[in-house]
């Protein structure tokens, strides 16, 4: 063994539907500046081909493999062996927390993604939009006609790191919140604030922050649900002296 | 349209009446071990102590509103936690019902023996 | 294991591992909340003696000295500063103020919550 030749075992989590759930594990060797999903893929194309997951890109574009790998979840294509085990160490690969297992590594995201919709969630934003407020602006052309993907990979994986998503499945979630908070910021809509100025809205949030941390892609959840109270707070507001204004 | 009908049982209201009653409980409890470990030397440590404080028209109206305050904020932050639990609207109910009486009962009591304490000290 | 979101889920809550710092604050928050509430309402049950007398209230105060009792108060006051301070921290996000800097924020308001818990445990404990 060398440094670029490891032996990790991966302990992967699997369970088909209506089923008991175990762990199987796979003694692979490894380089250890390979991606947790190159291995995951080798276990499925030479050890188990039983073993369902979800990939796409490769480069963190697709957000399609969020994994928890030591229970920590991670964006699986980017994150390397080396930075989540050692040499005879062992890895741990699970599903999503707080999304169904419909098998192995693979959950059921179908209310996430609907309720992105609900959000007005749009995938484009054009350059000063597609930002964090507080970052620096990148505008190629001053008429801001120049478009690019927003930052949000849909990959789920804040809603797997709440705390709060643990124990209620009417939660927004930090992902659908963000997305809110985006639409909002571009559109000036008042009917995302009344969409989120609900129960299980940004009021179910508990400042844990656990969206940032894990978010792959610089969205920030948390800072966007904290601006969404402010600026629910501030429609109220208005509200209230609008309809005296209107009274007189 | 994914997400289910409005559930209006938490919104900006009670959240804000949660944080101003929390920002005024920080205030008044300040003042209150203010008063109690430094302006009353020694503390409210024996019955006679307790009496003569409260003859000090300021303690027990700050008293009332403490209360009040920190009982509100306790039962807001205690409902926050219920509704976490995603309670079914009936049960959400019963719970509405059960905090409401028992936050009544205790600003009742509290605010009785208040006035209590203040009628022995002036009697005494 | 319940993969998806279900109530009887709620012990994971109170689970610090493999996570950050801002979920300890959130424990924190929780458990002084609940263990403050409690307090609340045992508080004004036992302030009941104030009614039954000067006798009932002064063997109350006596029992309150022993150190059992103590420890428990210096706990209670303890949920106070790091409920309250941490509460500080939660509003002015909420607001919008701090949110970017919310780890910094709760180490500083930490910080001083253990100053102050010092500063009462040694004017409970040993002042005398």
């Amino acid at each position: 063994m060398n440094e670029t030749h490891w032996r990790v075992t991966f302990e992967i989590f699997r369970q088909k539907t209506g089923q008991p759930c175990h762990f199987d594990e796979y003694v692979m060797d490894v380089d250890p500046d390979e991606y947790v999903l190159d291995v995951v893929e080798r276990i499925w194309a030479y050890n188990d081909r039983s073993l369902t997951f979800r990939h796409a890109c490769h480069h963190s574009t697709c957000g399609a493999c969020g994994m928890r790998v030591n229970s920590v979840e991670k964006l699986s294509c980017i994150t390397p062996i080396r930075e989540v085990a050692r040499n005879g160490g062992k890895v741990r690969v699970e599903p999503l927390r707080n999304f169904p297992v419909l098998s192995d590594l693979v959950v059921d995201m179908g209310a996430f993604y609907l309720r992105l919709d609900d959000a007005k969630f749009s995938q484009v934003a054009s350059l000063k939009d597609a930002c964090l407020p507080f970052e620096r602006k990148q505008q190629v052309r001053e008429d801001g006609s120049y478009e690019r993907l927003v930052d949000c990979l849909e990959c789920g994986m804040c809603i797997s790191a709440c705390p709060v998503a643990l124990t209620t499945p009417e939660y927004l979630g930090p992902g659908v919140l963000a997305a809110a908070q985006h639409a909002f910021h571009q559109s000036r809509d008042t009917s995302l604030l009344d969409l989120v100025d609900d129960q299980d809205g940004v009021w179910r949030c508990h400042s844990a922050y656990e969206c940032t941390a894990v978010c792959p892609s610089n969205v920030d959840p948390g800072w966007r649900i904290m601006d969404l109270r402010k600026n629910i707070l501030r429609h109220q507001i208005s509200k209230i002296f609008s309809r005296r204004g209107q009274s007189r | 349209m994914y997400t289910s009908s409005k559930k209006p049982q938490e919104g900006t209201f009670l959240w804000l009446l949660k944080i101003i009653a929390g920002l005024l409980i920080i205030i008044i409890l300040g003042i209150h071990f203010y008063v109690n470990h430094l302006v009353a030397p020694g503390g409210l440590l024996s019955y006679s102590n307790v009496l003569a404080y409260y003859q000090n028209p300021i303690i027990p109206i700050m008293e009332i509103i403490f209360l009040i305050f920190v009982v509100t904020h306790a039962l807001l932050g205690l409902r926050s936690i219920v509704l976490d639990l995603n309670p079914s609207q009936a049960v959400l109910r019963w719970i509405n019902i059960g905090f409401v009486l028992i936050g009544a009962i205790a600003v009742i009591y509290g605010t009785w023996l208040v006035f209590f304490v203040v009628a022995k000290g002036s009697g005494a | 294991m319940k993969n998806e979101p279900n109530s009887t889920n709620f012990l994971r809550w109170f689970d610090p591992r493999n996570r950050k710092l801002g979920t300890l604050a959130f424990i924190l928050n929780r458990i002084t909340a609940l263990g403050l509430t409690l307090y609340l309402f045992m508080h004004l049950i036992v302030l009941g003696t104030l009614a039954r007398g000067p006798e009932a209230y002064d063997s109350f105060i006596k029992l309150a000295k022993t150190p059992a009792i103590l420890v428990g108060e210096t706990l209670v006051i303890a949920a106070g500063i790091i409920h309250g301070l941490n509460g500080i921290r939660i509003a002015l996000n909420s607001f919008g103020i701090g949110t970017r800097h919310q780890r910094l924020i709760f180490i500083g308001l930490m910080v001083v919550a253990a100053g102050c818990i010092a500063i009462f445990v040694k004017s409970m404990f040993f002042s005398h």
